[in-house]
């Protein structure tokens, strides 16, 4: 049995239907990445498993426990832990209050929270340097950094990461992705939204391509980087004339 | 069980008699009604009934004025009592001083009380609906203090002996003539309320309540909405002002405190906030419930909050809320109009932007030709705390193609949008359209310099229906007066028709009439985003930005989207496109521009897009990184 | 000159009530964006508890400190519990739902809190004991200031301090302005959103009857309808700081105070109130978001 496991997964916004029936699964020091368009129900598919919204069916189970509505705050204590698209940092505060609120769950325990904290310094110096500084005033790849950075700090089990690349440089993206691995090679589950889809397939095990509420593809991230079908759906005629 | 299936059935009954009643227009259901209650209350006879039902209807009065406030255009306000004040105020003391007749003092008080609206709302328009309840609170409580130390109109004491009303050698002196003189004024208030409601003023105060933003950068001038919206609060509040100054016959201050106010708005909201039978129920029930609950002497404001706090817990929308008006989609439209309605369109369409083109040609500022420059942005830099979102920009868009705008998320193109169409004002750069700068310009003015524009996430104005949004689209093509939509005159009328006509038209245009009487939310995200497109082409204008219009749609939705991005270009219409599907792109562009971290890194036709190395490597990652990232993986 | 320094120190003492009602109003504003217009009536219900356990209870003839202490803190827990009871059964059901609804129920609670203490106490007015501080005071070079303006403008500033310790120095107090920002980044660090509002709720309403009490032992006489006055002065203390904001309510506090004393002083009771709208309006039009407000960010 897998780490998580969701099944036929039903949400709805209204009288929208945004995903209609969507199955996956994480593994312990795997990636899954879910590919797709904008729109297609990517943010949609990790905010039902996050408690932030409620599925209409289907069910979600994380370590053999379904967590179908359960709070978000309980499923982050269950070891669940999301990075929301655009990183949602708390601007207002410095980064280590940042990272002092990614450890919430822990706060009584003001040991644990320093070490994590030092363990995501050493992860990202540059977060360090920048202790003292308002999370705002930071630049994009900081803030990225700082969100996964947040997200470590309660140790989760399943990592779950909503277009990390989003407004980074190739370069960055990429030093951030490899980061994503080493946190996976660590023995974390990692789900990975991205609209970067070569370059997550490159770091993912397995894949899937969403669109508009539906897996349309899934499989090893190396053969589906390789499938026509990936690109015909998700990267459009780019790649096909990128390479022709 | 059985209740409930009672419940059912009362329901279905009261829904049938409710059809059958909407056959009638609204203004004989009011005054039929109101003549009824009238009826029954002097039948009655007795005094102290009529003396509540003429309290009823004042503050009936009341209610519909600050209906207009915060049920329909969704602004806070704590003071309404002043302006109630200074209605009272100038009748009676036109009456008292000039001797005045009572009738001849009502235009001078909503006139007064307008002007006081306007007073008020100018300076608070940009405040946000919390810092607004603290404003018109602050309002209410200067107004009185103000008439508390103003000797002229008696101090602390008010105003005495003013006389009672006449007309034509009548006096009306006693409760029942009041009562009838309050049931007229009653329904004049109603019947204004409902025309507002129901003409293009309606509909944009609707869409501004909904969204403001959006509402704006469809062209509904927010701003001077608001303003409207306390005018026309004011003015109402004046009239019942001046009814309830001649009725009690002594005015002071003490009438008019926040605790009015707040009665007030608890009529609005306990009734259904902009539901208009609503206000006459929360009049009830705010004026008669304390007079029911008299006998429990000093209970009796315990009870009445006990009750206002539970009836808002079981019913946070009202007692009566406002229904959608079940939209009629095209009533009274020929079914026979031409089938080809594109040809409909582009004539309209070109008498439409003739016109603008004279009009603008007269003020001095003639529209570029085909194939020129419509569109001029100039070293564009734009950024948010601490992050450039656009760095030195220039691009320029030619009139009569179709220009893309691509680039990974994050890459700054809504930007660029927001920055066009006035929503955010750029730090640095010039953005120039049809040879005249738009920079600094609010949304609505440069929307009906001709510039439309969709959402990247959608924003409808979800409880309306589809033809409605639509309809508020072409708020900036039409003129109709605030008076003759509240009259509801022949020329409102014609224009209204005219307004639904286009709405259908456009609709069709995007094949989206079949759902035109749906509440927008209802529908998909493709069919929502064709909406968005109608929308903005009602506005006709000559340059449209379409933010992601294939976000969330399917291969074959995408495929008619390329068809509809053309024959918008066939209308002659210029557009430019952002969106992530490369295929789309490809086909429908005459030229692509290619933005990454702020910047642009690349421009040109389709075929040297897809060869520039510099884009593939910033759209789609290097070769070698893909090995690099691959490593790590078989660490 | 002399004058002037007589007003600034009554309008700082005075100042010091509604700063502490204002934090209340602005930390509960500041996590739900609701304006709860039953703070001030909480500071009246404070203010009665407190007068209940000084006179009919006997605690006035307790040594001062004990008499003292006991006088806060138990109208502080007690109104933390009413508080508390009021976010339950009249907010919660409405919260995320209609914000017109809600604050209905917030007026019709203010209208609850002042029956019931009407029905209990009665209409009449009742008094603090007089001399529970000495009555007396020092100067400071030509200004009389009594012992009851300082330890009543001390007490407000420690309660002041501890607040912003609370707010800045621990991670529920961080979590509570992470609140104010977004609430489901909140909710994805594993914070409890609805306990930190009863947190919060809890706090406005102990500075509410913190603040009451000392109106009782500063005017001696209190009544059932002065918790309104108080809130409309101090909800205006926290809109003209920047609603939200704590340093703001605590600035707009004293400021309200000053320019309400100054006017009385210079120019007449009768247009206090005038002057301080006047006041709060032209900030807002010249800087919509008040004093210390910062801009709220748009949604795009």
């Amino acid at each position: 049995m897998a780490l998580l496991e969701v099944r036929d997964l039903h949400v709805f916004y209204g009288n929208i239907e945004a995903l209609k029936g969507i199955s996956l699964d994480a593994e312990p020091g795997q990636i899954m990445a879910i590919l797709g368009g904008n729109g297609a129900g990517k943010s949609t598919t990790l905010r039902a498993i996050s408690g932030l919204l409620r599925p209409r069916s289907g069910s979600i189970t994380f370590g053999g426990r379904s967590i179908v509505g359960l709070e978000a705050h309980v499923i982050v204590g269950m070891g669940l832990s999301q990075v929301p698209e655009g990183r949602r940092i708390f601007n207002v505060l410095t980064v280590e209050e940042n990272l002092n609120l990614g450890g919430y769950m822990v706060r009584a325990h003001r040991e644990l929270v320093r070490t994590r904290k030092a363990s995501v310094y050493r992860l990202f110096p540059r977060l360090a340097e920048r202790h003292a500084q308002l999370a705002g005033t930071l630049s994009g790849g900081e803030q990225q950094m700082l969100a996964i950075g947040r997200a470590l700090m309660s140790e989760p089990k399943l990592l779950m990461l909503d277009e990390p690349s989003l407004g980074l440089s190739p370069i960055l993206s990429r030093s951030v992705l490899k980061t994503v691995r080493q946190v996976a090679n660590q023995g974390t589950a990692v789900l990975l939204v991205e609209q970067n889809a070569r370059q997550a397939l490159a770091i993912a095990d397995h894949a899937c391509v969403i669109e508009t509420g539906t897996i349309v593809l899934e499989g090893d991230a190396a053969t589906l980087a390789k499938d026509e079908r990936v690109q015909k759906a998700y990267l459009g005629g780019f790649e096909a004339m990128a390479s022709g | 069980m059985i209740g409930l299936l009672a419940d059912r059935r009362i329901g279905r009954a009261l829904a049938s008699s409710r059809e059958q009643l909407t056959r009638f227009p609204f203004w004989v259901r009011v005054i039929v009604f109101l003549a009824i209650v009238g009826g029954v209350v002097l039948l009655n006879g007795d005094n102290y009934v009529t003396a509540v039902a003429v309290s009823v209807a004042t503050y009936a009065m009341l209610g519909l004025g600050l209906n207009i406030v915060v049920g329909f255009a969704g602004l806070l306000d704590l003071g309404y009592a002043a302006f109630f004040a200074i209605g009272a105020y100038t009748s009676a003391l036109l009456m008292t001083q000039a001797h005045w007749n009572f009738f001849a003092t009502l235009p001078l008080a909503v006139l007064f009380t307008g002007t006081a609206g306007a007073i008020l709302g100018y300076p608070t328009l940009r405040l946000r609906s919390d810092y607004l309840a603290i404003v018109t609170l602050g309002f209410g409580e200067m107004t009185r203090i103000a008439i508390t130390n103003w000797d002229y109109a008696g101090g602390p004491n008010g105003v005495w002996n003013i006389p009672w009303p006449s007309a034509f050698g009548y006096e009306f002196n006693t409760q029942a003539a009041f009562l009838v003189v309050s049931l007229c004024l009653l329904a004049i208030a109603m019947i204004f309320a409902q025309n507002l409601d129901h003409s293009r003023l309606g509909r944009g105060w609707v869409a501004m309540r909904e969204d403001e933003f959006a509402a704006e950068a469809v062209g509904v001038p927010t701003l001077r909405l608001k303003l409207l919206a306390y005018v026309m609060g004011g003015m109402w509040a004046g009239l019942a002002g001046a009814f309830f100054a001649t009725r009690i016959g002594t005015i002071d201050p003490t009438s008019f405190t926040f605790q009015l106010s707040v009665l007030v708005l608890i009529v609005v909201v306990l009734g259904g906030t902009g539901s208009l039978p609503g206000v006459l129920l929360g009049a009830l029930v705010v004026v008669a419930l304390p007079e029911v609950l008299r006998q429990f002497a000093t209970y009796r404001i315990l009870i009445f909050a006990i009750l206002l706090i539970g009836m808002m817990l079981l019913r946070p929308q009202g007692l009566w809320p406002r229904v959608r008006r079940k939209p009629k989609p095209f009533y009274g439209l020929r079914d026979d109009e031409a089938r080809d309605v594109s040809e409909e369109i582009l004539r309209e369409h070109q008498l439409q932007v003739a016109a603008r083109g004279r009009h603008l040609a007269k003020a001095g500022h003639p529209e570029v030709g085909q194939g020129e420059v419509l569109l001029k942005v100039r070293n564009l830099a734009q950024q948010f705390g601490g992050l450039r979102a656009v760095e030195d920009l220039s691009f320029e868009v030619l009139r009569g193609e179709i220009f893309s705008i691509i680039g990974p998320n994050g890459a700054g193109k809504t930007t660029v949008f927001n920055c066009i169409t006035g929503v955010k004002k750029p730090r640095q750069g010039s953005i120039e359209f049809n040879g005249r700068s738009v920079v600094g310009l609010r949304p609505h003015v440069i929307v009906s310099r001709g510039i439309g524009r969709t959402f990247q996430g959608i924003r409808l104005f979800k409880l309306m229906a589809v033809f409605e949004n639509v309809m508020a689209g072409l708020y900036p093509r039409h003129r109709a007066m605030t008076w003759q939509a509240m009259l509801h005159t022949p020329g409102e009328r014609r224009e209204e028709v005219q307004t639904l006509q286009e709405s259908r038209r456009w609709l069709s245009f995007v094949g989206l009439e079949h759902a035109a009487g749906r509440l927008a939310s209802e529908l998909s995200y493709a069919d929502q985003r064709r909406v968005e497109i109608a929308r903005a082409l009602a506005s006709h204008p000559q340059l449209v930005l379409f933010d992601e219009p294939a976000a969330g749609m399917n291969p074959p939705e995408k495929a008619a989207l390329v068809g509809t991005i053309r024959k918008i270009r066939d209308l002659g219409i210029t557009v430019v496109l952002i969106d992530h599907d490369m295929s789309l792109v490809m086909r429908v562009s005459d030229r692509i521009a290619v933005l990454d971290q702020g910047r642009l890194i690349a421009m040109g036709k389709p075929d040297d897009i897809q060869q520039d190395p510099r884009v593939i490597a910033a759209y789609l990652g290097r070769e070698e990184d893909e090995l690099d990232l691959a490593e790590a993986r078989g660490a | 000159m002399h004058a002037f320094l007589e007003y600034t120190v009554t309008g700082l003492t005075v100042g010091s009530f509604y700063a502490l009602v204002a934090l209340g109003y602005t930390i509960v504003y500041g996590i739900i964006r609701l304006i709860n217009f039953a703070q001030g009536d909480l500071s009246m219900v404070g203010a009665f508890l407190g007068w209940t356990l000084l006179v009919p209870l006997g605690f006035e003839h307790l040594p001062i400190y004990l008499a003292v202490v006991a006088a806060f803190l138990i109208p502080m827990l007690g109104t933390a519990v009413i508080n508390l009871g009021i976010l339950q059964f009249a907010y919660k059901p409405l919260l995320r739902r209609s914000l017109l609804a809600i604050l209905i129920t917030a007026l019709g609670m203010s209208l609850l809190l002042q029956n019931t203490v009407l029905l209990v106490y009665g209409p009449s007015i009742d008094a603090y004991p007089p001399n529970l501080v000495p009555a007396t005071g020092f100067y400071v070079g030509p200004v009389h200031v009594t012992y009851v303006q300082t330890a009543l403008v001390a007490v407000s500033l420690l309660l002041m301090g501890g607040l912003v310790l609370f707010v800045q120095g621990t991670t529920i107090g961080t979590a509570m302005r992470a609140l104010a920002q977004d609430h489901d980044a909140a909710r994805l660090m594993g914070i409890d959103v609805d306990a930190i509002i009863r947190v919060a709720f809890v706090l406005g309403a102990m500075l509410a009857a913190a603040s009451g009490v000392m109106l009782g032992i500063y005017y001696i006489q209190i009544q059932f309808t002065f918790g309104f006055l108080l809130g409309l002065r101090a909800f205006t203390a926290a809109v003209l700081g920047g609603i939200g904001n704590i340093p703001g309510a605590m600035a707009g506090g004293f400021l309200i105070g000053l320019l309400e004393a100054y006017t009385t002083g210079y120019v007449s009771g009768k247009w206090e109130d005038v002057v301080v709208f006047a006041v709060l309006i032209g900030v807002l039009v010249v800087k919509p978001t008040g004093l210390f407000g910062e801009r709220v960010a748009e949604r795009m």
